[in-house]
């Protein structure tokens, strides 16, 4: 099928293709500007006790996993490259290395999961899960829990975020396989790409202010 | 139409990103006091615009999405810096709870 | 084929029928319509329990209700009414329905989403009302730590959430009309040539973007607390109970300017159609708008004056605080401007909008008074700041409400209201709310707190006129709900353009079909062209 006959469906409300493209687009970011300022409250409340509570917080990063967390880094980095080789094929019009690059991506983002679902685990037997079950030793103990509440608020919304950010990677690749995406529309993949590169920005700064702080000790 | 961005920047960049993490591992393992975690999350400033600017195609969008990404990291910026501002002034003067 | 009868043009009110075509809509109209029906009625529930309050308040001892009923009785008013109603009043109802029609476009940019920020709503506001049915929360809208989330024995967690669901909507709303406004407009329709509408409707949209989210998070990081009973903000184990107020406030002062930047956009259209002269000061009111979503950012901290913040933070929100009052002001005085030497005429719209400069003008001007941090100390948490903020919310917004209502009535269902009703409710509106509230701005100054249930009893004369006025404000809005229905069905046809004014939504049938244009504008003039207008009307005999 040549690429430049696009089955696309022009909705009603847009006067051409162009313009449909440019706002989903946009729409996209002024939905990523949006998560920016949600997981933004949590960094700023973050910062306050990291302010407080040096020690204690440095203590808590010690808990952590730098292991995982750091393959857990990689691991989505790759996924974002995969991502990008994904909007790229589209963008070229190779509907089934859209297809393998799709599948690829969503591969690794649940070995994310995994290895994060891991650690939540080992948390937990190391008694270092709030409210579930946590082990505040010595006089600091309180304020290391808050640390850890914060761990798992941040990174649990992140994971609800990459669940999503999953399925949305499947609808896309539903739509690829329905023929939906060419090079001519590519919009649908750009836009979930968009979706999933800031998900892989969160985990950076979540990685840069959970993990390494405590590495010296 | 030619894609905005070659699959060789992708490649470098992916590479790139690779190598700030382990830098940033790295850099852990040395104590610099508060700074750790300030050398930590400038690096993850760098990692994001990264991915922002090259897997997300921010430098090749036009104004208005260069304008919104900057209006959001703004306001996160006008939240932190004057809820810190209160948090570094309490204390300053000699009354108690001021 | 028969040749068709023309019988009833199709507009978007005929053309699809029966509940599901309403419930699956995708037309932005429809939802702007499903929208006003679910404001409608939680406005009235939020009304109810003003009423029972100022019943209770009718005398200094708590005869009506216990004090821990009274406490809910004020949380669920607040919440309803900040979060059900005037959050998503003039935006979701009049935005919604008109910031197509006045770009000329046919729809907004994303209509699925925009049907689904309906049912996210709804989602939130049963939650909330499960959590009223539950037996309420007794907080205060503003669900101050540590009492929410160790101490209350409410339902907090289910109202968090409700609140939280119903934010989702908000984004959704904000990030589709930022797309619309940017990506929509019709060929030749520059932002200089928008409408004031647009400019203030945009800006708000800026807000609920930035702004709900961090409240979305507040709420959950308080929801968390209560459930798992770690401690966020619990001084005991080191939290900052501070911290969920700035957190909250963070959001919660850009939501005041959620409310009040629409109701500034009703105005600025309906001040020069009924003064039949452009907008004057064009460029200083768009500015002004974009100044006040800005600005409006940089002073949460004048909420917390007394709370413990350190007095160099307070100093600076107070000063930040004093700068936000200036695009406002600006506003005001380009209003004002453009009624001088204005062909006017009074009907309802008009009264609402003249009355929105008046009541706004005082909410703004005693807003001065909270924000300078000596007089803050002595009127904070008294009847002063309610007094404050209802001349805003509802002597400004609530008219402004009803007068964009009153105003686009004819476009949104094709008839006329009655004229004669309308003018005595808009009194009523204005009589009762006076005396509701102006009371309120002595009883504070006197030092008559918030939220108390019993008081002194040298407050009671005060009291009493406060309630006397809140019965004739409530008269004053039951009679709109009645005879704008009546007119739906027995009102006197509406031509396209009744009050002849300028903008692309006259220029279309009343009702519009369903696709507002059939050949989309090409737009060559300024907004407010009334001279054009005036020149074109000469030339016709």
């Amino acid at each position: 099928m040549s690429p430049e006959i696009a089955p696309l469906a022009l909705h009603e409300q847009f006067a051409n293709p162009n313009q449909q493209r440019e706002t989903a687009s946009f729409g996209m970011w002024i939905f990523i500007i949006s998560e920016m300022m949600l997981f933004g409250g949590l960094f700023v409340a973050f910062t306050v006790y990291r302010m407080y509570y040096p020690q204690a917080f440095d203590d808590g990063s010690a808990g952590m996993d730098i292991v995982l967390g750091s393959i857990n880094t990689a691991v989505l980095i790759c996924s974002s490259f995969t991502m990008a080789l994904a909007v790229y094929s589209a963008e070229v019009g190779s509907r089934k290395l859209v297809s393998a690059f799709l599948v690829l991506t969503m591969i690794i983002g649940a070995v994310f999961l995994a290895i994060k679902f891991t650690e939540y685990y080992k948390h937990f037997l190391d008694h270092k899960a709030p409210a579930v079950w946590f082990d505040s030793a010595g006089p600091g103990g309180p304020k290391i829990e808050l640390f850890y509440v914060f761990y798992f608020i941040m990174t649990g919304l992140h994971a609800l975020h990459m669940i999503v950010g999953i399925g949305l990677l499947m609808a896309t690749l539903i739509r690829n396989l329905a023929g939906q995406i060419t090079a001519a529309y590519y919009t649908p993949i750009e836009v979930a790409g968009l979706y999933w590169h800031f998900i892989d920005i969160i985990w950076v700064f979540l990685y840069g202010i959970f993990y390494i702080s405590g590495l010296h000790k | 139409m030619t894609p905005a961005v070659s699959r060789r920047t992708y490649l470098f960049t992916w590479l790139t990103l690779l190598g700030l993490t382990l830098l940033t591992t790295l850099l852990g393992f040395i104590n610099m006091g508060p700074f750790s975690i300030v050398i930590a999350v400038a690096l993850a400033a760098i990692k994001a615009a990264l991915i922002a600017g090259f897997f997300m195609h921010a430098l090749f969008e036009g104004k208005l999405v260069r304008v919104a990404i900057a209006a959001g990291v703004i306001w996160f910026l006008i939240f932190v810096s004057l809820t810190l501002g209160d948090y570094i002034t309490r204390g300053w003067l000699p009354f108690p709870g001021k | 084929m028969q040749p068709a009868l023309a019988l009833v043009p199709k507009n978007y009110l005929t053309e699809k029928q029966g509940l599901l075509s309403w419930f699956f809509t995708t037309d932005h109209k429809r939802i702007a319509i499903l929208y006003t029906a679910s404001i409608t009625a939680l406005f009235f529930l939020g009304g109810f329990f003003a009423l029972l309050m100022r019943l209770e308040l009718l005398t200094p001892e708590t005869n009506l209700v216990q004090p821990e009923t009274y406490n809910k009785l004020f949380t669920m008013h607040g919440i309803i009414m900040v979060w059900f109603f005037l959050i998503p009043s003039i935006p979701n109802t009049l935005g919604n329905f008109f910031i197509p029609m006045v770009i000329g476009a046919k729809d907004l940019a994303f209509p699925k989403i925009n049907l689904l920020s309906w049912y996210i709503f709804m989602l939130g506001a049963a939650v909330t009302i499960y959590a009223l049915f539950r037996g309420g929360v007794d907080t205060g809208w503003t669900f101050y730590t540590p009492f929410s989330t160790s101490y209350s024995t409410t339902y907090v967690v289910a109202a968090a959430i409700g609140i939280l669901i119903a934010g989702f909507s908000s984004i959704m709303t904000g990030l589709n009309f930022i797309a619309t406004i940017h990506k929509m407009r019709a060929p030749g329709l520059t932002w200089y040539r928008l409408p004031i509408f647009v400019w203030s409707m945009y800006a708000t949209s800026l807000i609920l973007v930035l702004a709900t989210p961090v409240l979305a998070v507040t709420l959950l990081m308080v929801a968390v607390e209560r459930l798992a009973q770690v401690g966020i903000f619990d001084p005991a184990l080191g939290g900052d109970p501070v911290l969920f107020q700035h957190m909250f406030w963070f959001y919660s002062h850009p939501a005041v300017y959620i409310m009040v930047l629409p109701g500034m956009a009703v105005v600025s259209e309906i001040i020069p159609a009924f003064a039949r002269k452009p907008l004057f000061g064009y460029k200083a009111v768009a500015y002004s708008s974009m100044a006040i979503a800005v600005l409006g950012f940089l002073v949460w901290g004048h909420h917390m004056f007394v709370a413990g913040t350190s007095v160099y933070s307070a100093m600076t929100f107070s000063l930040l605080s004093y700068f936000v009052a200036v695009p406002s002001a600006i506003k005001v005085f380009n209003w004002t401007a453009t009624i001088y030497g204005g062909a006017l005429s009074w009907d309802t719209p008009m009264l609402y909008a003249v009355g929105f400069i008046g009541l706004f003008t005082i909410g703004g001007m005693t807003g001065l008074f909270l924000a300078a941090l000596g007089l803050d100390v002595h009127v904070t948490d008294t009847y002063f700041v309610i007094a404050h903020f209802h001349y805003i919310m509802v002597g400004g917004t609530v008219m402004a409400y009803l007068g964009g209502v009153h105003y686009w009535w004819p476009k949104i269902s094709g008839k006329m209201y009655p004229e004669g009703l309308a003018k005595l409710s808009a009194m009523a509106v204005f009589l009762g709310f006076n005396l509701t509230f102006f009371p309120q701005f002595i009883l504070g100054y006197l030092g008559m707190p918030r939220r108390y249930a019993a008081y002194p009893p040298e407050f009671h004369m005060l009291n009493v006129l406060s309630t006397a006025g809140a019965s004739i404000l409530g008269v004053g809005y039951v009679m709109p709900l009645c005879y704008l229905l009546w007119s739906w069905k027995y009102g006197k046809e509406a031509e396209p353009n009744p009050w002849r004014a300028t903008g692309l939504e006259w220029k279309t049938p009343s009702p519009p079909p369903t696709h507002n244009f059939e050949i989309t504008p090409v737009v060559t003039w300024n907004a407010y062209d009334y001279k054009a207008q005036q020149e074109e009307l000469q030339l016709v005999p």
